[in-house]
């Protein structure tokens, strides 16, 4: 036996070589085929996201390009019906019309504008309150549609997007919809006739405190047109509220006040409001004729929208909304609202805020309708809703 | 330690691969990728609003970028589209965050336009709404007796109210607001735009 020697230091023990495991080589082998399969599925939300946008945005090109009869039969046929002939004394005919007979500006001009007051359509006296398109079709679609409309029911003839863009610069301070037959007469083409005088509602003084809380707010508070827009256009999820009823939007500025519609960007300054405030500021914006500024921005599917808007889904037990918002979503006053050309971010944020609501408040209607509506529908229909031309500005709204 | 250079390359090597992968590639992938055209540069006042943005912390509690609706309903809760690389082009640091204790900031300039509601909300949140968890920022503003002119009077609810005192934004206040109401991104998205498709995958669109 030797004498055992200084003790090495930086000995090191190690592992002599052991071959691996199997099992680890298949551990090792089933993560690798796992994490494969992982990026190959993966890498087909690329390819599917692309597809997504590329079918949004022929979607978006046909209803760009659609054909005057087409853009006819989805945004007139529903009060002018299909064959033009009108609905005996609510809606004027197109046939026999001397509108559509009329020189081309005419068309373009109450398509451009609308109109909102007494006109006299083949003997046939009306209460006219046709919406403003101007604000929801191009030069191009508006040019193809009375092209359609002249065709089938007028002279003939081509108008050309040009023309309407350059009747559309002449007029594009008017603001507000044409009074009646007789303005049109008066200033487009006399050839038209005899139309009856327009007499503004006597209540049409300004409301000057209406008006200075809208701009400037109650003692210091919010402004509503600080967030809601000069015009009451709204943006975003901050709601539209021109042409909006003015019972309704008084009675909403009640429910903010009280509580029933909770709502904390509201409250402080509802709650600030007289009785007599909350009806002044609801006439102000009911007589707002501003031009839409809502676009579909949350890439729901229009054509879904279109049909839950207009025939509802009855497998999922959802009415149209026009059933009970008026024809085009205008809104019956005074408890039920307007909802064409609202924000598509605030309707799509509302329907999600009325269905929390759903168990809560058993007999309510909207929001147990909203509660079956699921987050692509929301998005459909505000989109849709988007589209459509702002509720027409009536004496009806701003009656009392 | 045994075999000490080649664990020194391996441990290197992985380094390596994790930067080029996670860092490297995205600049190559990004850095390239113009402003989207609706997208306007900060201001100066915008800019030191920003700076104090980020000192102020509120970054910890609210992010700016919002998800597509396959991944989250951040549309429904007004919090506009999912954001895209372009929609960062002017954000140097970014202020993205990850935290989501309030709500997401990307789209507040136009979700809440009003910069009296800002000025209000950040002198006392609590005046807005009776639930919130935010802090007060009550030293961006000063307690006055009355208004000089030129004065930003900050309004408040009847119970919130100082007796006798009027409350004034300080400048930092308004640059503060300045930069919140800049933070619009409402513009359509350019088509080319680079953005996260990740969780398109028929889910919500099916």
């Amino acid at each position: 036996m030797s004498k055992p020697g200084p003790v090495d230091e930086a000995y090191e023990p190690y592992e002599p070589r052991r071959r691996v495991p199997l099992p680890v080589y298949w551990v090792a082998i089933a993560l690798a085929l796992w994490g494969a399969l992982t990026l190959w599925q993966d890498s087909t939300a690329d390819r599917t996201g692309a597809r997504e946008r590329l079918m949004e945005a022929n979607a978006l090109e046909r209803r760009q390009t659609m054909t005057g009869s087409a853009l006819f039969a989805e945004r007139c046929a529903t009060c002018h019906q299909a064959d033009g002939s009108g609905i005996s004394g609510a809606i004027p005919p197109l046939a026999s019309s001397r509108f559509v007979q009329a020189d081309p500006r005419v068309i373009v001009q109450i398509l451009l504008h609308g109109i909102n007051g007494p006109i006299v359509v083949d003997g046939d006296d009306f209460n006219g309150h046709m919406p403003a398109f101007g604000s929801v079709l191009d030069h191009d679609q508006l040019a193809r549609l009375a092209t359609a409309v002249r065709r089938t029911w007028g002279p003939g003839g081509i108008i050309d997007p040009r023309f309407v863009a350059a009747e559309r610069a002449r007029t594009a301070n008017r603001g507000i919809p044409w009074s009646g037959g007789a303005e049109i007469a008066a200033a487009l083409d006399p050839a038209i006739g005899i139309q009856p005088a327009y007499h503004p509602p006597a209540s049409a003084s300004a409301d000057t405190t209406a008006l200075s809380i809208a701009r400037n707010g109650k003692s210091g508070g919010w402004s509503c047109a600080s967030c809601h827009g000069a015009n009451g256009e709204g943006r975003d999820g901050v709601p539209r509220l021109a042409g909006q009823s003015a019972d309704y939007i008084a009675g909403q500025l009640l429910a903010f006040a009280n509580g029933s519609r909770p709502n904390d960007i509201m409250r402080p300054v509802a709650s600030q409001l007289s009785a007599s405030e909350r009806g002044g500021l609801g006439r102000l914006y009911a007589a707002l004729a501003s031009p839409s500024t809502s676009r579909s921005e949350l890439a729901g599917d229009l054509a879904r929208g279109a049909e839950l808007a207009l025939y509802g889904d009855d497998r999922r037990n959802l009415p149209s909304c026009f059933s009970c918002h008026g024809p085009s979503g205008f809104g019956v006053a005074p408890s039920t609202p307007s909802i064409a050309a609202q924000q598509p971010g605030y309707t799509a944020g509302r329907l999600a805020a009325l269905a929390r609501f759903a168990r809560s408040r058993p007999g309510a209607v909207m929001p147990a309708i909203a509660a079956r509506l699921n987050d692509t529908d929301r998005r459909a229909v505000a989109d849709y809703l988007a589209t459509l031309p702002p509720s027409p500005v009536t004496a009806r709204k701003d009656a009392r | 330690m045994n075999r000490s250079l080649p664990l020194v390359i391996l441990a290197m090597a992985i380094l390596a691969f994790a930067t080029v992968m996670l860092v490297v590639a995205p600049k190559v992938q990004i850095g390239r990728e113009p402003a989207a055209a609706g997208l306007k540069p900060y201001t100066t006042e915008q800019l030191r609003g920003r700076a104090l943005y980020s000192s102020l912390g509120c970054v910890y509690c609210h992010s700016q970028q919002p998800r597509a609706p396959d991944q989250a309903p951040d549309a429904e809760r007004g919090w506009g589209r999912a954001s895209i690389a372009a929609d960062y082009a002017y954000d140097s640091p970014h202020l993205m965050g990850t935290m989501r204790t309030g709500p997401d900031l990307l789209n507040v300039g136009a979700r809440l336009p009003s910069a009296s509601w800002q000025l209000t909300h950040l002198y006392q949140p609590r005046a807005v709404s009776a639930w919130s968890i935010m802090p007060a920022y009550p030293f961006l503003f000063e307690v006055k007796d009355r208004a000089s002119p030129g004065d930003r009077v900050v309004w408040l609810p009847e119970d919130r109210r100082i007796p006798g005192k009027v409350v004034v934004a300080r400048p930092q206040a308004r640059d503060l607001v300045a930069y919140l109401l800049s933070l619009d991104r409402t513009y359509p998205v350019p088509r080319s735009a680079i953005r996260d498709d990740g969780y398109s995958r028929g889910g919500a669109t099916q």
